[in-house]
């Protein structure tokens, strides 16, 4: 097992500028200026001890790397595809970069990535669709000697080379702490999560209710929305219905908290407390609701979309011969009432994740706006 | 009539059951929440039923759902002047849609579950091709009260979906196109022998289909404000089921429309309540099933009783 949390701290920023060691991002001279100028983020990335020996997969001329990303067409994954597609854009020893989309089915998943393997590429990233279907297929591609480097949520064991990504357990305890506080420790409140059985939700949530133990805090329901601003908006109305107090709304995503408030508004409510991502439609909300609602306030940890980018470089990196940790947590700070106009878009349309290191206008031009 | 008596006694039914046990369902509030909400799948379930009620299925109403949002938001962008071209436009791309499923079916005799489910799957590749995975836009200021306005205290959603759905209605029991769609669905041969032009009453049942899916989409887009390329999944399989419930038959030829409002508000009623009780999402989807599958038995013990009168 992985060593968690045996570097020091520092920001991303800190990072990128002290040569990221720990970040596994080799030396200052190799990170792109641009890079570091982009991301508004202040994240940390905590890397564990356990290092990979670049050794056996050094290589002196081009390499080919396929990409199995679970599904597509929400804008964070719209965000990081481009993102990734920038990034493999400016890596000349890169000779191929290939996107496969499962289209959200396990099985299509798994077949994409043998298909990777059939065409001998060097390196295999991926986002799961499920942790535990896709372990074997990934095991037996590093067993063949492919990089295997799964990012933004987990795959069971440890049988591949290098994982990047949050803490769901982590991000929920954290967001749960912060609507305790934002409450005083005492009142009624609501949760809405993603899509039922999603590990992401459940593992957020578990470390919600932990956040929440001990105190005055009274979970009224747990409710699954989808990541969806309408079944949010619908399942809050239901829950505003049975529930005349509802002090706060636990989310563990910003387009079910926007949905939630809107709910809110609907029932000429006052808008409460919410915990919830970096998506913008929840930020332009709070830009124009905050006066209105003098209890309303924001709690939000971002899941960037630059992971794929960290992933991407730590392929190279293992390709050019340099040593990379076998895991790599983001840790982002939250975003709240205080700080929120760093993070805010109000030109660009909702579905922006704030947090990217894509630049304003190339977010106008992604987005058409 | 005995079939739309019994969705409306299970509605009641579940009312009585689930303000029982909660009693927040009896709030004044909750009622018109769930009238508001039901509208959406309501005009969707509308047309759907036609394409049952002429033997077919129409799996595309997510996919023009989803095309709707997509489109109304990216042509209104938050003006007011765009609003009526961006209705027009959903509905001339809604038709063809139609068109295109209902000559799949007729013409090249593509079976309609694979069709117009191919059609869904063409819908969310051209929403992402189209919107590049980014979508954009959002509703113009004006467009709101459709879905988030009030009439009277009654949502304007509900009004819609109720004046939409009560011509549906007229036309398919009070006209002679109404009369046709039953014929064909019924026995398709027979209708073309006494000399219904079954193609074209085909055609018409799935352009109906696609553009009930698009005003319902409108309202729903009209009730979020924002585009969202997930927004239609939902609806593939909750319009059948509320027209099933709603006592039309899968097998075409026999159903209502007054039935499908019973049923989407049987649909809309079940959500709310265990949305509402302390229960698990997993105990959620058990409640729902059974309750849809028992529905659906009780409508069978109805029909066998029927045919026992009869004979």
């Amino acid at each position: 097992m992985a060593k968690q949390n045996s570097s020091p701290n520092y920001t991303r920023r800190e990072m990128i500028k002290m040569s990221a060691a720990a970040l596994g991002l080799a030396t200052f001279s190799r990170v792109r200026p641009a890079f570091a100028e982009d991301v508004i983020s202040q994240a940390k990335i905590v890397s564990s001890g356990e290092m990979v020996n670049p050794a056996k997969y050094k290589k002196n001329g081009t390499f080919r790397i396929g990409f199995s990303n679970g599904f597509s067409g929400n804008t964070w994954r719209t965000e990081m595809l481009y993102a990734a597609k920038k990034e493999a854009s400016q890596h000349k020893d890169l000779a191929d970069f290939i996107i496969v989309d499962g289209q959200g089915d396990i099985t299509k998943q798994v077949n994409d990535i043998e298909n990777l393997v059939s065409q001998n590429v060097d390196a295999i990233l991926c986002i799961p669709n499920s942790g535990s279907a896709v372990a074997p297929v990934l095991r037996d591609a590093t067993k063949q000697g492919i990089l295997t480097l799964p990012f933004n949520l987990p795959v069971d064991g440890e049988a591949w080379t290098a994982y990047t990504g949050t803490d769901p357990q982590k991000k929920g305890f954290q967001l749960g702490q912060w609507l305790r506080g934002a409450l005083g420790d005492s009142g009624k409140i609501v949760a809405l999560g993603g899509l039922p059985g999603n590990s992401y939700t459940a593992a957020a949530w578990k470390g919600a209710q932990k956040a929440m133990e001990g105190g005055k805090i009274q979970i009224l329901a747990f409710r699954d929305a989808y990541w969806e601003e309408d079944r949010a908006k619908v399942v809050m109305a239901d829950l505003i219905a049975a529930y005349p107090e509802i002090d706060g709304v636990w989310c563990d995503g910003s387009q079910v908290a926007a949905g939630a408030m809107k709910a809110l508004i609907d029932a000429k409510r006052p808008l409460v407390p919410v915990t919830g991502d970096d998506y913008n439609g929840l930020l332009k909300l709070y830009d124009q609701q905050k006066a209105n609602y003098p209890k309303f306030q924001i709690g939000l940890l971002s899941e960037p979309t630059w992971e794929s980018v960290v992933a991407l470089r730590t392929a190279i990196k293992l390709f050019h011969g340099e040593e990379v940790p076998k895991r790599q947590t983001i840790e982002p700070q939250l975003i709240t009432s205080e700080n929120y106009k760093n993070y805010l878009h109000s030109d660009l349309p909702d579905g922006v994740f704030v947090d990217t290191n894509l630049s304003n206008d190339e977010l106008k031009s992604l987005f058409r706006s | 009539m005995k079939r739309i008596g019994a969705v409306w006694c299970a509605v009641l039914l579940l009312y009585l059951a689930s303000g029982l046990i909660s009693p927040g369902m009896f709030q004044i509030s909750q009622v018109i929440n769930i009238l508001q909400v039901a509208a959406f799948l309501g005009v969707i379930a509308t047309g759907q039923t036609l394409a049952l009620l002429v033997g077919g299925i129409d799996l595309s109403v997510a996919g023009v759902v989803t095309m709707a949002n997509i489109v109304s938001t990216s042509v209104m962008a938050g003006d007011n002047r765009a609003v009526l071209s961006g209705i027009a436009i959903c509905l001339v791309l809604a038709a063809g849609v139609g068109l295109i499923n209902g000559l799949m079916v007729t013409v090249i005799r593509v079976t309609p579950l694979v069709a117009t489910l191919g059609m869904n799957s063409i819908l969310f590749g051209l929403a992402l091709v189209y919107t590049r995975g980014a979508p954009h836009g959002g509703i113009s200021p004006n467009f709101a009260v459709f879905g988030q306005g009030h009439l009277m205290g009654l949502p304007v959603s509900t009004l819609c979906w109720l004046v939409i759905a009560l011509i549906i209605a007229w036309v398919s029991r009070r006209t002679v196109f109404g009369r046709q769609l039953y014929a064909v669905g019924a026995n398709p041969l027979a209708a073309r022998l006494i000399g219904i032009p079954v193609r074209k009453i085909l055609i018409s049942a799935y352009v109906l289909s696609s553009v009930m899916a698009v005003l319902g989409g409108l309202l729903l887009t009209s009730y979020i404000g924002s585009p969202s390329l997930g927004i239609g999944d939902q609806f593939l399989l909750t319009s059948i089921a509320a027209t099933v419930v709603g006592g039309t038959a899968l097998t075409g030829g026999m159903g209502s429309i007054l039935g499908t409002i019973g049923g989407t508000v049987f649909i809309t009623e079940l959500n709310s309540f265990t949305n509402i009780i302390r229960v698990s999402t997993g105990t959620q989807f058990v409640l729902q099933g059974a309750v849809i599958a028992l529905s659906v038995v009780l409508y069978r013990l109805l029909g066998l009783t029927q045919k026992q009168q009869l004979s």
